[in-house]
């Protein structure tokens, strides 16, 4: 029976059948991929996420005295079978959190709709910033606008203009993720005077990148960036040893910041760094609650608590958990919808001394979203591979907002008229 | 002009200027090329001993793989590990010969395609539920492979070979120079290329279908284990592996479903025409990523003139 039992699951997982089942409380649906060619990178993701939400029900009860209904859809990050979660979770489901940027971008006009917020933490289309123009799509705490402009800053020293006449080669999945720097970086390349090479990976080529080095040792960059995600940053990162590329000088988005990647170089990989808007702290008191309320009680799938994307994964949750407590304390009440939730992430406001609360100090930095701001642009630190793990290689970076905002004004001005008639939240300055 | 230019002049300057260069986009060509070599040959024998097209191969590979590096991390000595492994396959290819193929003797050509999808979602599943989605490192030192490289300066520049590479290339002419010995100098081997040859006839003088079946799957089964580390040295072991099986299907097109002949000249062919196409061609004209679609049209080109492929047999029905 046993045996039944698993070989069904493994039937409905390969098929993608997980049906929803509701529980009691706030339904919080996590569009997640563990299965599927990205399952590597996704999986310490979701349980950071899983986990975060565990420990509160078991500590505190849930939120507010509710407790949350924590749930996965399946997609194998394919966006059509993440559009599918998102048509069967948003019945009762408070958010949708769609985990590709791919999926986002399908589901962002139905929920102009369906009234409920996406909730993309450092992922979807950049210009979900302009809370005017996407009233439901959050990206806090930081959009890939801000990671390119914070790597560029990193790269530059400080100094904007010594990137004149430098060449930067963008290495980045052929998949609307990894398209989504380009806008912004082909700005800066004009306004400070580098040469942007943009690099394509296609999916089927993420574990044999070899051409795409070839080109890398031909055009001879005087920096990487890489905008990778799941196998394919395994891929370049042993290109680039295997090509004897620079580790220095390669510097990856913050989802290409994963340490079971480095592992397959392991000392080789020395230097490599990443840009993160989150930073694994051991020590950090609330680590001590997941222990003993999620993993000593045998609810963890998780097996190094200190990996950078489970911690990262429990900061995600975090950010969820906020905007239901935000959305709770204004409408006085603990069954909140997905309309207060709205209201919840638009008012997020995680201080320093709420992260201390939280017992979560400086595993993000602290930010505030708003009417306008639904990103919160919190800014990130450099960390770099010391051989075995990663370490913070830099102090608090923040993005370019000047040179960032004119752009996704214009941007999410662009999406809009495409997409019109588009609502617009007109109570938003 | 310009554009001329970039087409027929500055790629082949290029050449002429970096040999080094040229050496190693055609090194990094060789090896990708027996790589996919070496998935089309496990899609050609089953082909040609059952006349199905095995859409399982790609996940083979992952589950080969997954299984050596699963039983080394239970502390199961690395050459040990091979050896269960390959026990895994050699069961695998009984349990798809009882259980799917057997029953389904005798139906159209489709529905035994349809099985091979099946096993895929199956395999897909439960190795999921086994050994979870996380990338593994594959087991390269503990096996004996060396890693490493050997950096050559010909014409005063750079070539760097990778012993992994040369491993990957020297294993590879051993199995199919193996293979090949099998197929044509014992009698089980021939009993198979019979069976690719004419079903009926071989039934006839008292071939095993069962055994030949078990036999290929097996077979294949030992092309997906070595397919598996090698391309698990490169970036490690996931269901990511999967998708580089549709890579073998540009390979099958070129060299035809039922030539090992084909499978290999198609393999080195697509392999290094398309890393010189994205190089010199691609990359500068196209922004790049050609590699994902240039394999598909140099065989559909070849298609036209050729339809059953460059070393595929013509098939003359009379009616």
């Amino acid at each position: 029976m046993k045996t039944f039992t698993k070989l069904a699951m493994a039937g409905a997982l390969s098929l993608g059948l997980a049906a929803p089942v509701f529980a009691e409380g706030i339904y919080t649906p996590n569009l997640s991929y563990r299965t599927g060619p990205f399952a590597a990178t996704g999986i310490p993701l979701m349980n950071g996420q899983a986990d975060y939400m565990a420990m509160l029900n078991a500590r505190d009860g849930g939120i507010g005295g509710v407790p949350i209904d924590f749930d996965e859809c399946e997609t194998g990050y394919s966006t059509e079978k993440g559009v599918e979660c998102y048509e069967r979770t948003k019945a009762q489901a408070v958010v949708t959190q769609p985990w590709s940027t791919g999926i986002t971008l399908q589901v962002l006009p139905k929920t102009n709709t369906d009234n409920i917020p996406i909730l993309a933490p450092g992922y979807g289309f950049s210009p979900m910033a302009n809370g005017k123009v996407f009233q439901w799509a959050f990206n806090p705490p930081a959009s890939y606008w801000d990671a390119a402009s914070m790597i560029m800053q990193y790269i530059a020293g400080g100094d904007m203009g010594s990137l004149s006449g430098k060449k930067i080669v963008l290495l980045h999945l052929d998949h609307p993720f990894g398209k989504e720097p380009i806008p912004v970086l082909e700005a800066m390349a004009a306004e400070y005077g580098f040469e942007l090479v943009p690099i394509p990976v296609g999916l089927k080529e993420m574990q044999n990148q070899s051409a795409q080095w070839l080109q890398i040792r031909r055009e001879r960059p005087d920096n990487v960036v890489m905008w990778g995600w799941g196998a394919m940053n395994a891929g370049a990162i042993t290109e680039a040893v295997k090509t004897k590329y620079p580790m220095d000088q390669f510097i990856g988005v913050w989802w290409a910041g994963h340490d079971e990647d480095l592992k397959q170089v392991g000392a080789d990989g020395k230097g490599y760094k990443s840009i993160s808007w989150s930073m694994p702290q051991p020590d950090a008191p609330v680590m001590a609650d997941i222990k003993t309320h999620v993993v000593d009680a045998g609810l963890s799938q998780q097996e190094d608590l200190n990996s950078v994307f489970y911690q990262r994964g429990l900061v995600i949750s975090m950010i969820l958990a906020e905007g239901i407590k935000a959305a709770q304390d204004n409408f006085g009440k603990g069954e909140i919808n997905a309309e207060e939730l709205r209201w919840g992430l638009e008012n997020l406001d995680i201080s320093a001394e709420r992260l201390e609360e939280l017992g979560m100090t400086g595993m993000v930095p602290p930010f505030k979203t708003s009417c306008s701001d639904h990103t919160g642009h919190s800014g990130g630190w450099m960390l770099e591979w010391d051989g075995e793990k990663f370490v913070q290689a830099s102090d608090l970076l923040m993005a370019d907002a000047a040179f960032i905002a004119p752009l996704e004004e214009e941007k999410s001005a662009e999406y809009a008229e495409a997409n019109a008639p588009w609502p617009m939240n007109e109570a938003c300055e | 002009m310009e554009l001329l230019n970039k087409i027929f002049v500055a790629p082949f300057a290029e050449m002429v200027e970096a040999p080094d260069f040229l050496m190693q986009v055609l090194w990094e060509g060789l090896v990708s090329g027996v790589l996919y070599a070496l998935i089309a040959l496990g899609f050609v024998l089953i082909y040609r001993s059952s006349r199905i097209f095995n859409f399982a191969q790609g996940i083979m590979v992952v589950f080969a793989a997954l299984t050596l590096v699963g039983l080394h991390e239970m502390g199961v000595p690395a050459w040990i590990s091979v050896v269960l492994t390959l026990g895994v396959m050699f069961g695998l290819a009984v349990t798809v010969e009882r259980v799917v193929l057997r029953p389904l003797v005798g139906q159209p050509d489709i529905i035994l395609f349809m099985a091979t999808i099946g096993i895929t979602l199956f395999l897909i599943g439960f190795g999921e539920i086994i050994f979870g989605g996380e990338n593994k490192q594959m087991i390269t030192e503990e096996l004996g492979i060396p890693t490493g490289d050997i950096v050559l300066e010909p014409f005063g520049g750079l070539l760097i070979l990778q012993h992994i590479d040369i491993t990957a290339v020297v294993v590879a002419v051993l199995l199919v120079t193996a293979l090949l010995l099998f197929l044509n100098k014992t009698r089980m081997g021939r009993a198979i290329r019979a069976l690719g040859d004419d079903h009926q006839a071989a039934l006839s003088v008292g071939i095993s279908l069962q055994t030949v079946w078990v036999l290929v799957w097996f077979i294949a089964g030992i092309i997906a284990l070595v397919t598996g580390i090698a391309w698990g040295s490169r970036a490690g072991v996931s269901f990511a592996l999967e998708v580089i099986a549709y890579k073998a299907l540009p390979v099958l097109m070129l060299g035809g479903l039922e030539s090992i002949t084909g499978a290999i000249i198609g393999g080195l062919m697509i392999g290094m025409l398309e890393k010189m196409f994205e190089i010199y061609w691609g990359g500068p004209l196209l922004g790049g990523n050609t590699e994902s679609w240039f394999a598909y049209v140099l065989a559909l080109i070849v298609l036209l003139f050729r339809p059953q492929g460059l070393f595929g047999e013509k098939i003359i029905e009379r009616v």
